[in-house]
Protein backbone atom coordinates (compact mmCIF):
# COMPACT_ATOMS: atom_id res chain seq x y z
CA UNK A 1 0.00 0.00 0.00
CA UNK A 2 1.26 3.11 -0.96
CA UNK A 3 0.83 5.52 1.86
CA UNK A 4 -0.64 9.37 1.26
CA UNK A 5 2.47 11.75 1.51
CA UNK A 6 2.81 14.19 3.94
CA UNK A 7 2.11 17.16 2.23
CA UNK A 8 4.10 20.48 3.59
CA UNK A 9 2.89 24.21 2.95
CA UNK A 10 -0.79 23.27 2.55
CA UNK A 11 -2.85 24.44 5.17
CA UNK A 12 -6.48 24.96 3.80
CA UNK A 13 -8.89 22.99 5.55
CA UNK A 14 -9.95 20.57 2.57
CA UNK A 15 -6.13 19.54 2.89
CA UNK A 16 -6.17 19.07 6.54
CA UNK A 17 -9.54 16.92 6.18
CA UNK A 18 -8.00 15.20 3.93
CA UNK A 19 -5.06 14.52 5.63
CA UNK A 20 -6.96 13.56 9.06
CA UNK A 21 -9.00 11.19 6.77
CA UNK A 22 -5.90 9.19 5.33
CA UNK A 23 -4.63 9.18 8.96
CA UNK A 24 -7.88 7.40 10.23
CA UNK A 25 -7.91 5.38 7.44
CA UNK A 26 -4.70 3.90 7.78
CA UNK A 27 -4.86 3.58 11.31
CA UNK A 28 -7.85 1.29 11.25
CA UNK A 29 -6.41 -0.63 8.40
CA UNK A 30 -3.81 -1.69 10.71
CA UNK A 31 -4.73 -1.17 13.62
CA UNK A 32 -7.78 -3.96 12.50
CA UNK A 33 -4.66 -6.42 10.79
CA UNK A 34 -2.78 -5.85 13.99
CA UNK A 35 -5.81 -7.05 16.33
CA UNK A 36 -6.83 -9.99 14.27
CA UNK A 37 -3.24 -11.29 14.01
CA UNK A 38 -2.42 -10.30 17.65
CA UNK A 39 -6.10 -12.58 18.10
CA UNK A 40 -5.04 -15.60 16.61
CA UNK A 41 -2.85 -18.05 18.06
CA UNK A 42 -1.42 -18.96 14.71
CA UNK A 43 0.41 -15.66 15.31
CA UNK A 44 2.50 -17.08 18.30
CA UNK A 45 5.33 -18.93 16.68
CA UNK A 46 8.24 -18.81 19.05
CA UNK A 47 10.30 -16.14 17.38
CA UNK A 48 7.52 -13.35 17.71
CA UNK A 49 7.04 -14.78 21.58
CA UNK A 50 10.40 -13.94 21.37
CA UNK A 51 10.32 -10.45 20.88
CA UNK A 52 7.38 -9.90 22.26
CA UNK A 53 8.65 -11.00 25.61
CA UNK A 54 11.37 -8.52 24.76
CA UNK A 55 9.41 -6.15 24.50
CA UNK A 56 7.43 -6.59 27.59
CA UNK A 57 10.99 -7.00 29.48
CA UNK A 58 11.91 -3.71 27.83
CA UNK A 59 9.09 -1.89 28.43
CA UNK A 60 7.81 -3.03 32.16
CA UNK A 61 10.41 -5.62 33.76
CA UNK A 62 13.13 -3.25 33.51
CA UNK A 63 11.20 -0.56 34.96
CA UNK A 64 8.77 -2.53 37.13
CA UNK A 65 10.98 -1.35 40.45
CA UNK A 66 11.15 2.05 39.71
CA UNK A 67 7.81 2.28 38.54
CA UNK A 68 6.44 1.03 41.43
CA UNK A 69 8.48 3.22 43.94
CA UNK A 70 7.18 6.59 42.07
CA UNK A 71 3.28 5.08 41.77
CA UNK A 72 3.07 4.51 45.59
CA UNK A 73 5.07 7.68 46.62
CA UNK A 74 2.44 9.61 44.26
CA UNK A 75 -0.82 7.72 45.51
CA UNK A 76 0.59 8.11 49.41
CA UNK A 77 0.96 11.69 48.87
CA UNK A 78 -2.29 12.56 46.82
CA UNK A 79 -4.00 10.17 49.01
CA UNK A 80 -2.74 12.55 52.22
CA UNK A 81 -3.91 15.66 50.23
CA UNK A 82 -7.35 14.04 49.39
CA UNK A 83 -7.77 12.79 53.55
CA UNK A 84 -6.77 15.53 54.72
CA UNK A 85 -8.94 17.92 52.58
CA UNK A 86 -11.99 15.64 53.07
CA UNK A 87 -11.25 15.94 56.78
CA UNK A 88 -11.23 19.62 57.01
CA UNK A 89 -14.47 19.94 55.41
CA UNK A 90 -16.20 17.59 57.39
CA UNK A 91 -16.34 14.31 54.58
CA UNK A 92 -13.43 12.36 55.36
CA UNK A 93 -16.19 9.40 54.43
CA UNK A 94 -15.84 10.39 50.78
CA UNK A 95 -12.00 10.68 50.78
CA UNK A 96 -11.59 6.78 49.75
CA UNK A 97 -14.20 7.10 47.13
CA UNK A 98 -12.61 10.10 45.43
CA UNK A 99 -9.06 8.96 45.91
CA UNK A 100 -10.23 5.67 44.05
CA UNK A 101 -12.37 7.78 41.55
CA UNK A 102 -9.27 10.08 40.81
CA UNK A 103 -6.84 7.95 40.59
CA UNK A 104 -7.54 4.34 39.97
CA UNK A 105 -9.83 5.06 37.41
CA UNK A 106 -8.56 7.81 35.45
CA UNK A 107 -5.04 8.96 36.49
CA UNK A 108 -3.28 5.69 36.93
CA UNK A 109 -4.16 4.35 33.18
CA UNK A 110 -4.13 7.44 31.77
CA UNK A 111 -0.18 8.09 33.28
CA UNK A 112 0.85 4.22 32.20
CA UNK A 113 0.01 4.80 28.59
CA UNK A 114 1.85 7.76 28.08
CA UNK A 115 4.82 6.58 30.18
CA UNK A 116 5.11 3.65 27.71
CA UNK A 117 4.54 5.42 25.00
CA UNK A 118 7.07 7.62 25.58
CA UNK A 119 9.59 4.61 26.73
CA UNK A 120 9.05 2.65 23.36
CA UNK A 121 6.47 4.28 21.69
CA UNK A 122 9.47 6.75 20.17
CA UNK A 123 11.58 3.69 19.21
CA UNK A 124 9.50 1.64 17.26
CA UNK A 125 8.17 4.63 15.58
CA UNK A 126 11.39 5.98 15.13
CA UNK A 127 12.51 2.66 13.65
CA UNK A 128 9.51 1.80 11.50
CA UNK A 129 10.02 5.41 9.64
CA UNK A 130 13.78 4.37 9.20
CA UNK A 131 12.71 0.92 7.73
CA UNK A 132 10.30 2.67 5.21
CA UNK A 133 13.23 4.60 4.14
CA UNK A 134 15.06 1.69 3.42
CA UNK A 135 12.43 0.13 1.38
CA UNK A 136 12.19 -2.76 4.06
CA UNK A 137 8.25 -2.29 3.96
CA UNK A 138 7.75 -3.18 0.12
CA UNK A 139 4.03 -4.63 -0.46
CA UNK A 140 5.69 -7.96 -1.36
CA UNK A 141 6.88 -8.29 2.32
CA UNK A 142 3.47 -7.91 3.68
CA UNK A 143 1.80 -9.63 1.14
CA UNK A 144 4.07 -12.36 2.03
CA UNK A 145 3.46 -12.68 6.11
CA UNK A 146 6.48 -13.30 6.69
CA UNK A 147 7.55 -9.55 6.34
CA UNK A 148 8.46 -7.10 9.50
CA UNK A 149 4.97 -6.97 10.52
CA UNK A 150 4.63 -10.13 11.35
CA UNK A 151 8.50 -10.66 12.17
CA UNK A 152 8.79 -7.87 14.32
CA UNK A 153 6.56 -4.72 13.97
CA UNK A 154 3.19 -7.01 15.47
CA UNK A 155 4.94 -8.86 18.59
CA UNK A 156 6.49 -5.35 19.22
CA UNK A 157 2.84 -4.30 19.42
CA UNK A 158 1.92 -6.94 21.15
CA UNK A 159 4.36 -6.10 23.69
CA UNK A 160 3.71 -2.64 24.46
CA UNK A 161 0.18 -3.41 25.02
CA UNK A 162 0.73 -6.56 27.45
CA UNK A 163 3.52 -3.58 29.30
CA UNK A 164 0.29 -0.74 29.38
CA UNK A 165 -1.93 -3.47 30.97
CA UNK A 166 0.56 -4.61 33.34
CA UNK A 167 1.91 -1.68 34.87
CA UNK A 168 -1.57 -0.27 35.05
CA UNK A 169 -2.43 -3.91 37.10
CA UNK A 170 0.53 -3.03 39.17
CA UNK A 171 0.33 0.31 39.46
CA UNK A 172 -3.48 0.47 40.69
CA UNK A 173 -2.43 -2.26 43.18
CA UNK A 174 0.01 -0.09 44.71
CA UNK A 175 -1.98 2.97 44.66
CA UNK A 176 -5.15 1.43 46.71
CA UNK A 177 -2.00 -0.56 49.09
CA UNK A 178 -1.27 2.70 49.71
CA UNK A 179 -4.67 3.94 49.80
CA UNK A 180 -5.59 1.75 52.77
CA UNK A 181 -2.07 3.10 54.47
CA UNK A 182 -3.30 6.27 53.90
CA UNK A 183 -5.97 6.56 55.57
CA UNK A 184 -5.68 3.25 58.01
CA UNK A 185 -2.16 3.31 58.66
CA UNK A 186 -1.07 -0.70 59.29
CA UNK A 187 -4.21 -1.01 61.01
CA UNK A 188 -6.30 -4.26 59.94
CA UNK A 189 -9.43 -2.98 61.48
CA UNK A 190 -10.14 -0.29 58.52
CA UNK A 191 -10.67 -3.23 56.17
CA UNK A 192 -14.34 -3.71 56.22
CA UNK A 193 -15.23 -0.10 55.77
CA UNK A 194 -12.24 -0.09 53.23
CA UNK A 195 -13.73 -3.24 51.36
CA UNK A 196 -17.18 -1.49 51.56
CA UNK A 197 -16.14 1.48 50.00
CA UNK A 198 -14.06 -0.17 47.23
CA UNK A 199 -17.11 -2.21 46.49
CA UNK A 200 -19.56 0.75 46.24
CA UNK A 201 -17.00 2.69 43.86
CA UNK A 202 -16.61 -0.33 41.29
CA UNK A 203 -19.54 -1.08 40.26
CA UNK A 204 -19.78 -3.99 37.52
CA UNK A 205 -20.01 -1.14 34.81
CA UNK A 206 -17.33 0.44 36.29
CA UNK A 207 -15.07 -2.81 36.21
CA UNK A 208 -16.34 -3.47 32.55
CA UNK A 209 -15.59 0.53 31.70
CA UNK A 210 -12.25 0.08 33.50
CA UNK A 211 -10.98 -2.78 31.59
CA UNK A 212 -12.48 -1.64 28.29
CA UNK A 213 -10.34 1.94 28.78
CA UNK A 214 -7.05 -0.09 29.56
CA UNK A 215 -7.55 -1.85 26.85
CA UNK A 216 -8.03 0.88 24.29
CA UNK A 217 -5.31 2.60 26.03
CA UNK A 218 -2.85 -0.42 25.33
CA UNK A 219 -4.27 -0.99 21.80
CA UNK A 220 -3.66 2.93 21.42
CA UNK A 221 -0.18 2.87 22.30
CA UNK A 222 1.09 -0.50 20.58
CA UNK A 223 -0.72 0.33 16.83
CA UNK A 224 -0.58 4.46 16.68
CA UNK A 225 2.91 5.31 16.67
CA UNK A 226 3.61 2.66 13.94
CA UNK A 227 0.61 3.63 11.83
CA UNK A 228 2.13 7.12 12.51
CA UNK A 229 5.25 6.58 11.08
CA UNK A 230 4.13 4.19 8.21
CA UNK A 231 2.48 6.75 7.14
CA UNK A 232 5.44 9.43 6.93
CA UNK A 233 7.11 10.49 3.34
CA UNK A 234 9.93 8.30 2.37
CA UNK A 235 12.71 10.42 3.35
CA UNK A 236 15.63 10.57 5.53
CA UNK A 237 14.82 13.93 6.95
CA UNK A 238 11.64 12.80 7.80
CA UNK A 239 12.64 10.49 10.25
CA UNK A 240 12.95 12.71 12.99
CA UNK A 241 9.45 13.90 12.56
CA UNK A 242 7.85 10.47 12.67
CA UNK A 243 7.62 9.96 16.44
CA UNK A 244 6.60 13.35 17.36
CA UNK A 245 3.94 13.03 14.84
CA UNK A 246 2.85 10.01 16.10
CA UNK A 247 3.12 10.84 19.84
CA UNK A 248 0.95 13.85 19.37
CA UNK A 249 -1.42 11.51 17.24
CA UNK A 250 -1.34 9.12 20.58
CA UNK A 251 -1.88 11.88 22.92
CA UNK A 252 -4.58 12.95 20.72
CA UNK A 253 -6.29 9.61 20.85
CA UNK A 254 -5.51 8.72 24.70
CA UNK A 255 -7.33 11.87 25.36
CA UNK A 256 -10.53 11.22 23.45
CA UNK A 257 -10.79 7.96 24.83
CA UNK A 258 -10.62 9.05 28.17
CA UNK A 259 -13.26 12.45 27.22
CA UNK A 260 -15.76 8.91 26.18
CA UNK A 261 -14.79 7.58 28.85
CA UNK A 262 -16.02 10.42 31.41
CA UNK A 263 -18.66 11.36 29.50
CA UNK A 264 -19.92 7.75 29.91
CA UNK A 265 -19.70 7.70 33.50
CA UNK A 266 -20.82 10.71 34.58
CA UNK A 267 -22.74 12.03 31.96
CA UNK B 1 23.63 3.38 5.52
CA UNK B 2 24.02 1.43 8.10
CA UNK B 3 20.57 -1.00 9.02
CA UNK B 4 19.14 0.22 12.22
CA UNK B 5 18.60 -2.57 14.69
CA UNK B 6 14.63 -3.29 14.35
CA UNK B 7 14.65 -5.55 17.07
CA UNK B 8 14.69 -4.57 20.86
CA UNK B 9 17.75 -5.36 22.88
CA UNK B 10 18.49 -9.31 23.88
CA UNK B 11 17.70 -9.88 27.48
CA UNK B 12 18.64 -12.75 29.33
CA UNK B 13 15.30 -15.30 30.21
CA UNK B 14 13.04 -12.51 28.87
CA UNK B 15 10.19 -14.83 27.98
CA UNK B 16 10.50 -16.08 31.94
CA UNK B 17 10.36 -12.49 33.02
CA UNK B 18 7.69 -11.48 30.46
CA UNK B 19 5.47 -14.86 31.58
CA UNK B 20 5.98 -13.52 35.21
CA UNK B 21 4.73 -10.02 34.35
CA UNK B 22 2.40 -11.19 32.43
CA UNK B 23 1.40 -13.95 35.76
CA UNK B 24 1.29 -11.10 37.98
CA UNK B 25 -1.01 -8.73 35.88
CA UNK B 26 -3.53 -11.66 35.79
CA UNK B 27 -3.27 -12.56 39.57
CA UNK B 28 -3.65 -8.93 40.00
CA UNK B 29 -6.70 -8.85 38.09
CA UNK B 30 -8.26 -11.93 38.55
CA UNK B 31 -8.00 -11.36 42.18
CA UNK B 32 -9.08 -7.78 42.11
CA UNK B 33 -12.22 -9.09 40.72
CA UNK B 34 -13.16 -11.48 43.35
CA UNK B 35 -12.24 -8.95 46.06
CA UNK B 36 -14.47 -6.42 44.33
CA UNK B 37 -17.38 -9.53 44.76
CA UNK B 38 -16.60 -10.21 47.99
CA UNK B 39 -16.64 -6.15 49.29
CA UNK B 40 -19.79 -5.92 47.27
CA UNK B 41 -20.89 -8.85 49.15
CA UNK B 42 -21.59 -11.11 46.63
CA UNK B 43 -20.55 -14.10 48.96
CA UNK B 44 -22.02 -13.14 51.58
CA UNK B 45 -25.62 -14.89 52.82
CA UNK B 46 -28.46 -12.01 52.93
CA UNK B 47 -31.72 -11.48 53.72
CA UNK B 48 -34.23 -8.80 52.55
CA UNK B 49 -35.44 -5.60 53.60
CA UNK B 50 -37.60 -3.70 51.67
CA UNK B 51 -38.16 0.72 52.69
CA UNK B 52 -41.15 2.06 51.59
CA UNK B 53 -40.51 5.78 51.24
CA UNK B 54 -43.05 8.88 50.09
CA UNK B 55 -39.72 10.14 47.71
CA UNK B 56 -36.76 8.18 47.19
CA UNK B 57 -34.80 10.89 45.84
CA UNK B 58 -30.95 10.92 46.74
CA UNK B 59 -31.46 6.90 47.43
CA UNK B 60 -29.06 5.02 45.30
CA UNK B 61 -27.87 1.01 44.86
CA UNK B 62 -25.36 0.37 46.61
CA UNK B 63 -25.69 2.79 49.02
CA UNK B 64 -25.24 1.73 52.89
CA UNK B 65 -27.95 0.99 55.33
CA UNK B 66 -26.50 2.01 58.50
CA UNK B 67 -27.09 1.21 62.36
CA UNK B 68 -25.01 3.44 65.11
CA UNK B 69 -23.02 5.06 62.11
CA UNK B 70 -22.06 0.66 61.15
CA UNK B 71 -23.29 -0.22 57.95
CA UNK B 72 -25.35 -3.34 58.29
CA UNK B 73 -27.09 -3.72 54.96
CA UNK B 74 -27.22 -2.35 51.15
CA UNK B 75 -29.54 -1.08 48.73
CA UNK B 76 -29.95 -2.95 45.84
CA UNK B 77 -33.13 -2.24 44.01
CA UNK B 78 -35.21 0.99 43.65
CA UNK B 79 -38.38 0.69 42.15
CA UNK B 80 -41.60 2.58 41.80
CA UNK B 81 -44.06 0.30 43.54
CA UNK B 82 -47.99 -0.01 42.67
CA UNK B 83 -49.35 2.77 45.29
CA UNK B 84 -47.08 5.07 44.09
CA UNK B 85 -44.40 5.05 46.68
CA UNK B 86 -40.36 4.31 46.22
CA UNK B 87 -39.54 0.82 46.71
CA UNK B 88 -36.66 0.16 48.07
CA UNK B 89 -34.98 -3.43 48.22
CA UNK B 90 -32.22 -3.87 50.53
CA UNK B 91 -29.93 -6.74 51.23
CA UNK B 92 -28.98 -7.05 55.06
CA UNK B 93 -25.65 -9.69 55.61
CA UNK B 94 -27.14 -12.52 57.93
CA UNK B 95 -23.97 -11.29 60.42
CA UNK B 96 -25.56 -8.19 60.78
CA UNK B 97 -28.94 -8.69 60.87
CA UNK B 98 -29.50 -8.95 64.55
CA UNK B 99 -29.06 -5.34 64.89
CA UNK B 100 -32.56 -5.07 62.79
CA UNK B 101 -35.63 -6.17 65.34
CA UNK B 102 -39.57 -6.31 64.90
CA UNK B 103 -39.37 -3.14 66.22
CA UNK B 104 -37.11 -1.19 64.09
CA UNK B 105 -37.14 2.44 62.87
CA UNK B 106 -36.04 3.40 59.35
CA UNK B 107 -35.35 6.53 58.63
CA UNK B 108 -34.00 8.63 55.11
CA UNK B 109 -32.03 11.49 55.74
CA UNK B 110 -31.27 14.36 53.79
CA UNK B 111 -28.60 16.67 54.94
CA UNK B 112 -27.41 20.33 53.20
CA UNK B 113 -23.87 18.54 52.35
CA UNK B 114 -23.84 14.84 51.35
CA UNK B 115 -26.06 12.68 50.05
CA UNK B 116 -29.28 10.59 51.40
CA UNK B 117 -28.63 8.19 54.72
CA UNK B 118 -30.62 5.06 55.42
CA UNK B 119 -30.34 4.97 58.53
CA UNK B 120 -31.82 1.99 61.68
CA UNK B 121 -32.74 2.41 65.19
CA UNK B 122 -33.47 -0.22 66.96
CA UNK B 123 -34.84 0.66 70.70
CA UNK B 124 -35.12 -2.79 72.48
CA UNK B 125 -33.00 -5.26 70.94
CA UNK B 126 -34.13 -8.10 72.56
CA UNK B 127 -37.58 -7.58 70.51
CA UNK B 128 -38.18 -10.62 68.07
CA UNK B 129 -35.40 -10.62 64.74
CA UNK B 130 -36.43 -8.90 61.68
CA UNK B 131 -38.68 -11.63 59.69
CA UNK B 132 -37.00 -12.13 56.44
CA UNK B 133 -38.33 -9.82 53.37
CA UNK B 134 -39.98 -7.91 55.90
CA UNK B 135 -41.64 -4.46 54.56
CA UNK B 136 -41.11 -1.25 56.45
CA UNK B 137 -42.10 2.32 56.38
CA UNK B 138 -39.09 5.13 55.69
CA UNK B 139 -39.85 8.14 57.87
CA UNK B 140 -38.50 11.58 56.70
CA UNK B 141 -36.07 13.12 58.08
CA UNK B 142 -34.90 15.52 55.86
CA UNK B 143 -33.45 18.94 56.60
CA UNK B 144 -34.15 20.64 53.26
CA UNK B 145 -37.47 19.93 53.06
CA UNK B 146 -38.16 22.20 56.31
CA UNK B 147 -35.94 24.82 54.96
CA UNK B 148 -38.61 26.57 53.06
CA UNK B 149 -40.73 26.93 56.26
CA UNK B 150 -37.46 28.09 58.08
CA UNK B 151 -36.72 30.74 55.64
CA UNK B 152 -40.63 32.28 55.57
CA UNK B 153 -40.47 32.19 59.39
CA UNK B 154 -36.99 34.16 59.20
CA UNK B 155 -38.68 36.44 56.86
CA UNK B 156 -41.38 37.75 59.18
CA UNK B 157 -39.15 37.68 61.69
CA UNK B 158 -37.17 40.10 60.22
CA UNK B 159 -40.29 41.74 58.92
CA UNK B 160 -41.46 42.08 62.50
CA UNK B 161 -37.49 43.27 63.46
CA UNK B 162 -37.74 46.17 60.77
CA UNK B 163 -41.17 47.36 61.86
CA UNK B 164 -40.36 47.10 65.65
CA UNK B 165 -37.07 49.11 64.70
CA UNK B 166 -38.70 51.76 62.62
CA UNK B 167 -38.09 55.53 63.47
CA UNK B 168 -41.64 56.09 64.30
CA UNK B 169 -42.47 52.29 66.22
CA UNK B 170 -43.87 51.67 69.40
CA UNK B 171 -41.07 50.15 70.46
CA UNK B 172 -38.84 53.31 69.59
CA UNK B 173 -41.41 55.63 71.50
CA UNK B 174 -41.55 53.31 74.45
CA UNK B 175 -37.54 53.15 74.30
CA UNK B 176 -37.29 56.98 74.49
CA UNK B 177 -40.29 57.55 77.19
CA UNK B 178 -37.95 54.81 78.89
CA UNK B 179 -34.85 57.13 78.66
CA UNK B 180 -37.25 60.47 79.64
CA UNK B 181 -37.94 58.15 82.86
CA UNK B 182 -34.96 56.77 83.72
CA UNK B 183 -33.45 60.12 83.20
CA UNK B 184 -36.19 61.64 85.62
CA UNK B 185 -35.34 58.78 88.18
CA UNK B 186 -31.71 59.45 88.25
CA UNK B 187 -32.59 62.83 89.14
CA UNK B 188 -32.64 64.56 92.82
CA UNK B 189 -35.75 63.10 93.41
CA UNK B 190 -34.68 59.48 92.65
CA UNK B 191 -37.47 57.55 91.14
CA UNK B 192 -40.73 59.51 92.86
CA UNK B 193 -39.59 62.44 90.67
CA UNK B 194 -40.13 60.23 87.87
CA UNK B 195 -43.53 58.76 88.99
CA UNK B 196 -44.90 61.56 90.43
CA UNK B 197 -43.71 64.08 86.95
CA UNK B 198 -42.26 67.21 88.72
CA UNK B 199 -40.10 67.86 91.39
CA UNK B 200 -42.47 70.17 93.24
CA UNK B 201 -44.53 66.97 93.70
CA UNK B 202 -41.93 64.67 94.79
CA UNK B 203 -41.19 67.30 97.60
CA UNK B 204 -44.71 67.48 98.64
CA UNK B 205 -44.72 63.68 99.18
CA UNK B 206 -41.42 64.16 101.10
CA UNK B 207 -43.04 66.50 102.85
CA UNK B 208 -46.16 64.98 103.66
CA UNK B 209 -43.55 61.19 104.83
CA UNK B 210 -41.88 63.69 106.99
CA UNK B 211 -44.46 64.45 108.77
CA UNK B 212 -46.42 61.43 109.18
CA UNK B 213 -43.07 60.14 110.39
CA UNK B 214 -42.70 62.70 113.34
CA UNK B 215 -46.20 62.10 113.91
CA UNK B 216 -45.60 58.68 114.21
CA UNK B 217 -42.80 58.89 116.72
CA UNK B 218 -45.18 61.31 118.79
CA UNK B 219 -47.31 58.86 119.22
CA UNK B 220 -44.90 56.03 119.69
CA UNK B 221 -44.26 58.25 122.92
CA UNK B 222 -47.76 58.48 124.26
CA UNK B 223 -48.62 55.14 123.24
CA UNK B 224 -45.06 54.24 125.85
CA UNK B 225 -46.93 56.85 128.27
CA UNK B 226 -49.87 55.51 128.16
CA UNK B 227 -48.57 52.18 128.87
CA UNK B 228 -46.63 53.45 132.17
CA UNK B 229 -50.03 54.94 133.13
CA UNK B 230 -52.23 51.99 132.93
CA UNK B 231 -48.87 49.65 134.40
CA UNK B 232 -49.47 51.96 137.49
CA UNK B 233 -53.29 51.93 137.98
CA UNK B 234 -53.26 48.41 137.40
CA UNK B 235 -50.37 47.94 140.04
CA UNK B 236 -52.19 50.23 142.45
CA UNK B 237 -55.84 49.04 141.87
CA UNK B 238 -54.82 45.28 141.31
CA UNK B 239 -51.18 44.60 142.59
CA UNK B 240 -50.25 43.79 146.75
CA UNK B 241 -51.27 46.43 148.77
CA UNK B 242 -53.93 48.06 145.98
CA UNK B 243 -56.99 49.56 146.55
CA UNK B 244 -58.85 46.31 146.52
CA UNK B 245 -56.92 44.27 149.31
CA UNK B 246 -56.96 47.13 151.28
CA UNK B 247 -61.08 47.94 150.54
CA UNK B 248 -61.32 43.66 151.14
CA UNK B 249 -59.48 44.05 154.58
CA UNK B 250 -61.49 47.39 155.59
CA UNK B 251 -64.80 45.58 154.88
CA UNK B 252 -63.62 42.39 156.97
CA UNK B 253 -62.65 44.66 159.72
CA UNK B 254 -66.28 46.77 159.16
CA UNK B 255 -68.10 43.57 159.85
CA UNK B 256 -66.21 42.90 162.61
CA UNK B 257 -66.82 46.08 163.66
CA UNK B 258 -70.83 45.92 163.13
CA UNK B 259 -71.13 43.08 165.03
CA UNK B 260 -69.75 44.31 167.70
CA UNK B 261 -72.09 47.40 167.08
CA UNK B 262 -74.76 44.95 167.27
CA UNK B 263 -73.51 43.22 170.53
CA UNK B 264 -72.96 46.89 171.71
CA UNK B 265 -76.86 47.92 171.05
CA UNK B 266 -77.94 44.36 172.25
CA UNK B 267 -76.47 45.71 175.48
CA UNK B 268 -78.10 49.13 174.94
CA UNK B 269 -81.57 47.60 174.52
CA UNK B 270 -80.89 45.45 177.75
CA UNK B 271 -79.34 48.24 179.56
CA UNK B 272 -82.66 50.37 178.31
CA UNK B 273 -85.13 47.55 179.78
CA UNK B 274 -83.59 47.72 182.69
CA UNK B 275 -83.41 51.43 182.68
CA UNK B 276 -87.19 50.92 182.46
CA UNK B 277 -87.55 48.81 185.59
CA UNK B 278 -84.97 51.02 187.48
CA UNK B 279 -86.47 54.62 186.12
CA UNK B 280 -88.66 54.12 189.40
CA UNK B 281 -85.70 53.76 191.24
CA UNK B 282 -83.51 56.66 189.73
CA UNK B 283 -81.02 57.01 192.02
CA UNK B 284 -80.40 53.17 192.24
CA UNK B 285 -79.51 53.15 188.63
CA UNK B 286 -77.49 56.31 188.15
CA UNK B 287 -73.84 55.16 188.23
CA UNK B 288 -75.37 52.36 185.73
CA UNK B 289 -76.39 55.17 183.29
CA UNK B 290 -73.33 57.07 184.07
CA UNK B 291 -71.52 53.29 183.33
CA UNK B 292 -73.60 52.55 180.31
CA UNK B 293 -72.85 56.18 178.87
CA UNK B 294 -69.15 55.72 178.61
CA UNK B 295 -69.51 52.33 176.62
CA UNK B 296 -71.66 53.74 174.16
CA UNK B 297 -69.86 56.92 173.88
CA UNK B 298 -66.73 54.69 173.05
CA UNK B 299 -69.07 52.47 170.75
CA UNK B 300 -69.72 55.40 168.99
CA UNK B 301 -65.95 56.55 168.20
CA UNK B 302 -64.50 53.22 167.54
CA UNK B 303 -67.50 53.63 164.50
CA UNK B 304 -66.77 56.99 163.61
CA UNK B 305 -62.88 55.69 163.59
CA UNK B 306 -64.11 52.99 161.04
CA UNK B 307 -65.84 54.92 158.99
CA UNK B 308 -63.03 57.38 158.61
CA UNK B 309 -60.41 54.79 157.96
CA UNK B 310 -62.49 53.58 155.29
CA UNK B 311 -63.12 57.37 154.31
CA UNK B 312 -59.20 57.59 154.05
CA UNK B 313 -58.48 54.48 152.36
CA UNK B 314 -61.03 54.82 149.23
CA UNK B 315 -59.44 56.77 146.67
CA UNK B 316 -62.64 59.22 145.66
CA UNK B 317 -63.28 60.30 149.62
CA UNK B 318 -62.48 63.92 150.09
CA UNK B 319 -59.11 64.54 151.87
CA UNK B 320 -59.22 64.01 156.14
CA UNK B 321 -56.16 65.06 156.12
CA UNK B 322 -55.71 68.08 158.68
CA UNK B 323 -53.36 70.09 157.39
CA UNK B 324 -51.79 72.19 160.02
CA UNK B 325 -50.96 75.93 159.08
Amino acid sequence: MQAAPFRRGIAGPGATLRAGAAYARRWLHFGAEALAAALSPSTYTAPVRAVAARQVCSSAWEILPGFVVVCALLSYVVMRIVSSTARDYGLSGYALDLFVRLLVLELIPLFVALFVALRSGTAIGTEVALMRVRGELDEAHRREGTGPLRAELLPRGIGTAAAVVALTAIGSLVALVMAYVGIYGLSRWGHGAYARAIGQVFEPMVMVGLGLKVALFAVAVGVIPVAASLGAPRELRSVSEAAPRGLVRLFVTLALVEAASLALRYI
Amino acid sequence: MEPAPLSPPEIRRAELKAAVVLAITLAIAAGFVIYVLFARGVFERTQALVLMAEDGAGVTVGMDLTFSGFPVGRVQKIELAGDGKARIEIDVPEKDARWLRASSVFTLERSLVGGARLRAFTGNLADKPLPDGAIREVLRGDATDELPGVIASAKRLLENLERMSAEDSALNASLASSRVLMERMSGPQGALGGLLGSEENARKVITAVDRANATLASLEKVSTRLDGVLQKADESVFGSGGVMEESRKTVVQLNATLAEARESLRKVDAILADAQKITASTRAATDDLAGLRLEVEASLRRVSALIDEINRKWPFSRDTEVKLP
